[in-house]
């Protein structure tokens, strides 16, 4: 147990540290993906022009391993946009880009599901496009797609423990750290697969219950 | 700025380095393979635990399941390559070393036994008892049950969305390269050490896992809205 003290207790504000790296590059990387992959759904299903171009995005995005995409957005984006600057930047939006694919997906399925009735109705009623959009379509989408958004949630971080490999000093890339001055990796790296459990769990959990009572008081039934 | 973008496209050096790279995609292929098989036998044996009578194989069941599908590829990957072979090294006091390809294959094969598990005890739980009591009825044992009445249900039930975790599991496998399994993107980055050119060469390994997995994510859609009609009908 004394090792546990040494290695792990005594070092807990550097994994700490890295602990609330991960946590912002997630919730960045979090917000981005739902941001971009509503602006990516709405473009596939109402900019004609320009779906051709949103949906090349969305199957890039998804069909490309996060690492690969992470290389990518990390060493050759710069070059090319000017942006990311930092492999801070590069980490969350590599880790948004992918999530946004998968979203996109995802609310456009909610979008297709709200019956053309109720669209009609809201018009007939006098609201205006956007209105009919926020008020009627939205709402729904956003209730029905609630399980995949935080499962989206805990897939960012799990991804998340490669932006240690671009040198952002995240959770894996402190404990990493550690082992490489003590030498001494049982304990750390058991710590560290530990937290990285608990808290996708942890998401997971809070992320149900939320969408179940969400869903009841809406009158959806809890899935 | 559009030099770079000139330099990103001009994929000839992807091409110089053709035998290299695809030596590495075999690697992918097979790193793929084995832990797919690690994930699928795992996986059933998890989900058997799962719908065990006695409360202690069900609670290992579910905790194997927990614990693997909430945690990220990548730790699990250096978890066991650094760290169960010292544990296992402890128990039989000798030396242990895992060869990099061992360790990819066991962490990869794990991770996704969770998610498998989950799917072969939904497929079970399908199944109506009525199956289960004729078979027990003609005099059936229950291995027998399992082997003739329950799996060929589950395995044509679970075969859409099985197909989808392959894919995962074959875009997982790109992770390997970060404990020195020469895959592709081992051998990407080795040659970027050599040419000092990131540029073309991260651009044509996204290009050619992009244009890889779109033909199998498409494939694998056409092939499931088939199968779903096939055999709803």
């Amino acid at each position: 147990m004394g090792n546990w003290e040494r290695l792990v207790w005594n070092q807990r504000d550097v994994l700490l540290a890295g602990l609330s790296v991960t946590v912002e590059v997630c919730a960045i990387a979090f917000v981005a993906a739902v941001v971009g992959g509503l602006v990516l759904c709405l473009i596939r299903l109402y900019v004609a022009p320009l779906r051709p171009l949103a949906i090349l995005l969305i199957e890039f995005f998804r069909d490309t391993p996060i690492f690969v995409q992470l290389m990518w957005v990390a060493y050759v984006w710069p070059e090319i946009f000017g942006f990311p600057n930092t492999f801070f930047n590069a980490g969350w939006l590599a880790l948004g880009l992918q999530s946004s694919g998968y979203l996109a997906e995802t609310f456009r399925a909610g979008i297709e599901a709200v019956p053309r009735g109720q669209r009609d109705a809201a018009f007939s009623a006098g609201m205006s496009q956007p209105q009919t959009f926020t008020r009627i379509v939205m709402p729904q989408v956003l209730l029905a797609s609630a399980p995949s958004i935080v499962n989206q949630f805990t897939v960012i971080v799990k991804s998340s423990t490669l932006i240690s490999v671009i040198t952002v000093p995240d959770l894996m890339s402190q404990s990493q750290k550690l082992v490489n001055v003590w030498y001494e990796p049982i304990e750390i790296l058991t710590a560290t697969a530990a937290i990285y459990i608990a808290f996708v769990f942890l998401i997971s959990l809070t992320g149900k219950l939320l969408a179940d009572r969400l869903r009841r008081r809406y009158g959806l039934a809890a899935s | 700025m559009s030099d770079a973008l000139k330099q990103s496209l001009d994929l000839s050096m992807f091409w110089e380095y053709r035998a290299i790279l695809l030596q590495g995609l075999i690697f992918n292929a097979l790193v793929f393979l084995c832990a797919a098989s690690v994930a699928l036998s795992v996986g059933l044996g998890a989900a058997l635990l799962r719908i065990n009578r006695f409360w202690p194989m069900r609670w290992i069941g579910t905790l194997h399941v927990e614990v693997f599908r909430n945690a990220p590829d990548y730790i699990m990957l250096v978890w066991v390559h650094f760290v169960l072979p010292l544990l296992i090294g402890m128990v039989i006091r000798r030396r242990v070393e895992f060869h990099p390809f061992v360790s990819a294959v066991i962490a990869l094969g794990f991770v996704y036994s969770g998610y498998f598990a989950e799917a072969f005890r939904a497929g079970i739980q399908a199944i109506p008892q009525g199956n289960l009591d004729a078979g027990r009825a003609f005099g059936m044992s229950e291995r027998l049950i399992l082997w003739r009445i329950t799996l060929p249900q589950v395995v044509r039930r679970m075969l859409p969305e099985a197909l989808n975790l392959f894919i995962s599991m074959f875009k997982a496998t790109t992770i390997v390269s970060l404990i020195a399994v020469p895959d592709l993107m081992y051998n990407v980055s080795m040659v970027i050490q050599q040419e000092m050119r990131p540029l073309p060469l991260y651009t044509g390994a996204a290009i050619t896992y992009f244009l890889i997995i779109l033909l199998l994510s498409s494939g694998v859609r056409v092939f499931s809205e088939r199968w779903r009609r096939k055999i709803l009908a």
